[in-house]
């Protein structure tokens, strides 16, 4: 009974699976197609993923993550990782590419809520970081650096947003001001700064004022500035003129001011003592007047870091470093720069420079020449 | 011919050659006096012997690169070095006859002129020159260099070049070159 029982139905199972495999053969096509169908139909039309690559630069490691869309994210620093959280409504696929860092020590991706977070380990916990997006779809570019102790020889920075006010500077074809680009950018390379080194950092206008030329510098010496930056846009009367450049101050060589600068390689107590018996109020004015004079070498190395930091980042022509008697230049008594980071004249460079990427990219830049420059000065 | 007559014309021409020699001997020194006291004669109609020309070199700004090129003018030869180069600064406002830019705005009148004896040239400009000129740290310069190179290029005696506005001293252009001293010639700034 019991083998009759189960015999039957042993029977008919196999008979349908004969049955089924069948049709499944005829219908092979069909089938494929349908669950390719079903395959596909599971993800979104046009998927989401992050693409991870880390590489070592000499001074820094860049960590770059491309997104397949814009999403929001944000960057934090906790003890000796660095928290990446990118919100997303749809699972990201992870992909991974190179990643030969010594800096870091692994990553690690975690999910949260509606966000995928993305935890750097960093080898050293005292480092600092800079980030920017760029480009479509965004590429989040974060660069991480040792902080480095020896920096004693900075302490105050003074940065100068060129023109202001009523002095509205260099004008684009569409209207763009001068004024209204340097200030932004100033205050860019202010929070890069203030953001990854102990250094006091002070703008010679933080609005749309008018600051005379004078001002700003004795601002800069009532600081005490250590390093001195002047942004400036430029520009020409040639419509193809483009490019950024960096100044150092010229000085016009001649016998009066070969006295004057006699006069600055003095010690103070030796000067005083010469002053008296000489015009007293015209010397003081001539060593304020001239006060850059001392500092050239110095200048003209922080311009070429400086420039050298534009050119890799920038797609902009490299137009070098220059010199040229710059008014605010002039009295600025340490190290002093004026950038002039693309020219406004030109209709396409104007453009870039009304962006909040493209200003960023500068300030991380002139940070970044800065940073050089520091390291350079600390060793010494 | 008796004795009186020729006396009479021998004193003449003696008086004729005196005034020639104070004439060209006061020619060097007394333009900065009369460039600054009195208007100096109208240069463009000069006498007979002053037809003279003289060749010279100014600098204007081409499209394609960045530095300040070459071109032949001819001005009238002059006693004064003053006036000859007051000549070269209006042929520079006139512009390039060759295609290239003008560094400097159509609408700028050049004021006045003046020499010192240590050779610093004061170019006294109308405030077109400084309201006219777009503003910007390459164009301050093309401006500037171009007047001092086309200055001290044609003209030995000048060493250095003021640049006034409204026969007063300015700060800067627009912002940028200090004009509150002299400049020296920038010849690197020539195309080679």
């Amino acid at each position: 009974m019991s083998s009759d029982a189960g015999s039957i139905p042993a029977a008919s199972i196999k008979k349908f699976l004969n049955t089924l495999f069948r049709q499944i053969q005829k219908n092979l096509v069909t089938f494929a197609l349908l669950s390719s169908f079903l395959v596909a139909s599971s993800f979104p039309q046009n998927y989401s993923f992050v693409r991870l690559s880390a590489r070592d630069h000499p001074n820094f490691t860049r960590v770059i993550i491309e997104l397949s869309e814009p999403l929001p994210f944000s960057v934090e620093k906790r003890d000796s990782s660095l928290l990446v959280e990118i919100e997303t409504k749809v699972p990201l696929r992870i992909q991974r590419r190179s990643s030969e860092s010594q800096f870091i020590e692994s990553f690690s991706w975690t999910k949260r809520n509606d966000s995928l977070i993305l935890t750097i380990r960093v080898k050293h916990s005292n480092f600092s970081f800079d980030y920017l997006t760029i480009g479509h779809p965004p590429k989040l570019i974060i660069d991480l650096s040792q902080v480095q102790k020896e920096m004693r020889g900075v302490r105050t920075i003074v940065i100068d947003p060129g023109h202001g006010g009523v002095e509205s500077g260099a004008k684009g074809k569409f209207g763009t001001l001068e004024k209204d680009i340097t200030l932004p950018i100033s205050w860019k390379l202010k929070a890069i700064i203030e953001r990854n080194l102990a250094f006091r950092v002070v703008l010679t206008r933080d609005k749309d004022i008018y600051f005379s030329l004078d001002n700003r510098v004795a601002l800069a010496n009532n600081n005490k500035a250590d390093l001195f930056i002047s942004v400036h846009t430029n520009s020409s009367r040639r419509k193809n003129a483009r490019g950024s450049e960096t100044f150092f101050l010229s000085l016009n060589a001649s016998d009066e001011e070969a006295r004057r600068l006699a006069y600055l390689e003095n010690s103070s107590a030796e000067l005083e003592e010469r002053i008296e018996g000489e015009d007293e109020d015209e010397i003081k004015m001539i060593l304020w007047d001239m006060a850059q004079a001392a500092y050239l070498q110095q200048s003209s190395q922080l311009a070429e870091f400086i420039q050298k930091e534009l050119n890799l980042v920038l797609s902009t022509a490299n137009r070098g470093i220059k010199q040229a008697p710059f008014k605010v230049l002039t009295g600025v008594a340490c190290p002093a720069v004026l950038v002039e980071v693309a020219f406004i004249s030109n209709p396409v460079e104007e453009k870039k420079l009304l962006t909040d990427e493209f200003q960023n990219k500068v300030a991380q830049a002139i940070y970044r020449g800065l940073v050089n420059y520091i390291r350079l000065y600390s060793q010494k | 011919m008796s004795l009186k007559r020729f006396a009479i014309l021998g004193g003449l021409f003696i008086l004729l050659i005196i005034l020639i020699v104070v004439y060209f001997k006061n020619g060097g020194e007394e333009k900065i006096k009369q460039s600054l006291n009195s208007p100096p004669p109208e240069i463009y109609q000069p006498s007979e012997e002053q037809k003279e020309m003289k060749k010279i070199i100014l600098f204007f700004l081409s499209e394609g690169d960045p530095f300040l090129h070459p071109e032949e003018r001819e001005i009238y030869a002059q006693a004064s070095i003053a006036r000859e180069a007051k000549q070269a600064v209006e042929e520079l406002i006139k512009g390039s006859q060759n295609g290239y830019l003008s560094p400097l705005p159509s609408q700028a009148k050049l004021r006045e002129l003046f020499l010192t004896e240590e050779g610093v040239a004061y170019v006294d400009f109308s405030k077109d020159f400084q309201v006219e000129n777009p503003s910007g740290s390459t164009a301050e310069i093309s401006t500037i260099y171009s007047i001092v190179n086309s200055l001290t290029y044609n003209f030995k005696s000048i060493k250095k070049v003021f640049i006034l506005i409204e026969g007063g001293e300015k700060e800067t252009l627009g912002g940028h070159i200090n004009l509150s001293r002299p400049f020296f010639p920038q010849y690197s700034l020539i195309a080679k």
